[in-house]
């Protein structure tokens, strides 16, 4: 049943967000060098590359998450559903309910279950009442996967869970918000192989609702999540293009380099 | 290939016997531990030593010698009108009430069949604090009915008397001294032994102002403790917020550049600015320019302020620093503010940091004398403050300036009250250091 909808699903080719020509320097250091990616809408997008080649950088300028870095600079254009989002008017606040992210490690609220998947719909004003936020907590459990395994305890610390469950959790507090793009920075490195399986499913359900970037350093996760895949070396975007087209025949030869092992 | 050929044997070593190396080593180990050791006992021992002294100095001044004697307080003499009315009541004088004081004193020793021997009256009257018939005063003011009965009233004795029944008096000591004589002393044994005198606990010491340097043992705590907890009103309402508030936007707002950092450095100098510095500042900016009153507790609590601030700034900061990035990380990432991820996020993980900071330069701030000495709190005040918020501004004294001007004063009698004092303000702070110390579990049970 479940593979029966995936082949019905469309596979739109409308771009959700834009980036051209960005640039970011941190201090004197240029981190990332003239980069242009279309971020396709209700599809998982992967960025693969050795360490240091700018992939997280990239994912932070999507959701402004770099603003917090003081030494930090941004130029080029990323345009979200072709408004610029460091357009001077832009609250990064607003920005960040659409774009939501989730982290390399699990950081849950020390809160309770509840109050860390509350949080981010209570501050946006998501909700009428605690019935409607009760609800909104309970599909956002639901599509994280994490709903059996804690309606029962919703009272108890988030800091309480296992590894997988606080990343689900945490996932869990990205997509109450309702974003329209979910940012993933390594979500399955500090998690187990089952962990991570359960991760890698639920990232595959989530692209019926929204676009998905994922950064990661396992080529193979990048093989069987994503369905466009970008390669990342030095601060240059080298490839992006279809994740199987990448992986089969890459037209660059670093990319085919780093795919085989022989850099990174 | 040639097998490699053996490695030439070990000298032959036991795992049993250590080797010279590690026999060396492990001495040293010991050497060091033995050496922490002693230095740990080195403070316990100051530790232990202090207590004593305090403990034995002090814990004296927490019970006072009585005379306790019938006094008939006749109308003829306190209350001309009859009319039982105060403030004309007020016109007669502790002179007058000191006559009748003495006239009791002297019937009851008739009454018990004690003989005065060859002291005056004056003599045997010089056994009961000059303060006795200024106390017997106040309490028919305060309450008129008392006139026309008599009263068992319970009067301090003088301080040598007082000193004589906790040992501190001998009569070798009395016979070198111009306030006591021994056949004083042998009258108040038998006074004792007719039940007249006792020893017992005086909550006077916690309650009564200060008294003058002719009656230690009238003298007591009351406006000190009252003048020490107005400034840490004072201090608590100013510098926690102001504290905090500076933190947050140091270590969380502020862009990192000279400024800020010059800021920084400044502010850990100030820590370590001699408090004295703090009370020539006080002197200068709050009473010579702003003019407010010298003495009171609200220029004592500015100055307390000026110098916690500091402390509390960097405490803050300290434990903002110690709440993990991915916090901030994970309140921005679903969109909060930074304000939002400051009071919702981090400044909760923080609180107990800041609390115990606070709770600790409050501690600091409650024994510092130096300062307070310069804006006139060593001052003799016997008039209680008032209550807020005029009290603020009323004349009064502080907990450690009250140890500091008793051992400035010459009767004996005053070195116990001093202890004494030192064991209050002890009391306090260790009372602080338990609340920071429950503070901080109770808010990191909360996860």
């Amino acid at each position: 049943m479940n593979d029966m909808r995936l082949t019905e699903r469309v596979v739109t080719e409308t771009a959700k967000m834009t980036a051209r020509g960005v640039q970011v320097h941190y201090g004197t250091n240029h981190a990332l060098k003239d980069v242009d990616v279309d971020i396709l809408d209700k599809t998982v997008t992967a960025f693969i590359g050795p360490s240091g080649c700018g992939k997280s950088t990239f994912l932070r300028c999507l959701n402004r998450m770099n603003d917090t870095v003081a030494s930090a600079r941004v130029t080029g254009r990323i345009e979200m559903d072709g408004q610029d989002i460091y357009d001077p008017r832009v609250d990064p606040v607003q920005l960040r309910a659409k774009v939501g992210m989730v982290f390399q490690k699990p950081n849950p609220f020390p809160k309770s279950i509840y109050d860390n998947v509350a949080y981010g719909p209570k501050i946006h004003g998501l909700s009428r009442n605690k019935a409607e936020l009760d609800e909104i907590v309970e599909t956002s459990l639901k599509k994280a996967a994490l709903w059996n395994e804690v309606k029962d305890r919703l009272t108890a610390p988030g800091t309480g869970l296992s590894g997988g469950q606080q990343q689900r959790l945490c996932i869990a507090r990205a997509v109450a918000t309702s974003p329209e793009v979910l940012l993933m920075d390594e979500p399955c490195s500090a998690l187990d192989p089952i962990a991570t399986a359960q991760v890698e499913e639920l990232i595959d359900e989530l692209r019926a609702q929204f676009s998905v970037v994922i950064v990661t350093h396992s080529m193979q996760q990048a093989a069987r999540v994503s369905q466009r895949t970008a390669f990342f070396h030095l601060g240059h975007l080298v490839e992006y293009g279809e994740t199987g087209h990448i992986f089969t025949n890459p037209s660059d030869p670093r990319t085919e380099a780093y795919i085989t092992g022989r850099i990174g | 290939m040639t097998a490699p050929a053996m490695a030439a044997p070990a000298k032959a070593t036991s795992l049993i016997e250590p080797d010279a190396r590690t026999r060396r080593r492990n001495a040293s180990e010991r050497r060091f531990r033995l050496l922490g050791l002693s230095a740990v006992g080195v403070g316990l021992l100051a530790l232990v030593i202090l207590l004593t002294s305090v403990l034995g100095n002090g814990l004296s001044a927490f019970r006072q010698t009585w005379i306790t004697i019938p006094v008939t307080l006749d109308a003829a003499v306190l209350d001309k009108q009859g009319n039982r009315n105060p403030d004309e009541m007020k016109k007669v004088t502790t002179l007058g009430y000191g006559k009748l004081v003495q006239q009791a004193l002297l019937d009851a020793l008739v009454e018990k069949g004690i003989s005065t021997g060859d002291l005056t009256p004056k003599e045997v009257m010089a056994l009961l604090s000059k303060e006795a018939p200024a106390d017997l005063r106040d309490a028919v003011l305060a309450d008129p009915s008392l006139v026309g009965q008599t009263i068992a009233f319970p009067a301090f004795a003088t301080s040598r008397i007082d000193g004589y029944f906790k040992g501190r008096v001998t009569r070798e000591s009395a016979e070198r001294d111009a306030n006591i004589s021994p056949a004083q002393l042998d009258l108040a044994d038998r006074m004792a032994e007719a039940g007249l005198i006792e020893t017992r606990f005086n909550m006077g010491f916690l309650t009564r102002p200060d008294a003058s340097e002719l009656r230690p043992e009238a003298a007591g705590l009351g406006v000190a403790i009252l003048g020490s907890a107005y400034m840490m009103i004072v201090v608590l309402v100013l510098s926690l917020p102001i504290g905090v508030a500076a933190s947050i936007y140091l270590e969380e707002l502020a862009p990192k550049n000279r400024w800020t950092d010059l800021i920084e450095i400044n502010i850990a100098n100030l820590a370590a600015v001699p408090s004295i510095v703090y009370g020539i500042l006080a002197l200068a900016l709050f009473i010579n320019i702003l003019g407010l009153p010298q003495s009171a507790p609200l220029v004592g609590g500015l100055v307390l302020t000026l110098m916690t601030l500091p402390t509390i700034i960097i405490a803050t900061r300290a434990s903002l620093k110690a709440v993990p990035p991915s916090i901030r990380d994970a309140a921005l990432g679903v969109g909060a503010s930074k304000m939002q991820a400051i009071f919702h996020h981090v400044l909760p993980l923080a609180m107990p940091g800041i609390l115990t900071g606070t709770i600790l330069g409050l501690a600091r701030a409650l024994g510092e004398s130096a300062p307070l000495l310069l804006i006139g709190m060593v001052a003799f005040v016997r008039d209680f403050p008032g209550a807020p918020p005029q009290g603020f501004l009323d004349p009064a004294a502080a907990l450690p300036v009250q140890v500091y001007s008793w051992t400035q004063r010459a009767d004996p009698a005053f070195v116990e009250r001093a202890s004494g004092a030192i064991i209050v303000l002890l009391a306090f702070l260790m009372a602080m250091n338990a609340l920071a110390i429950i503070l901080r579990r109770r808010f990191e049970r909360r996860w």
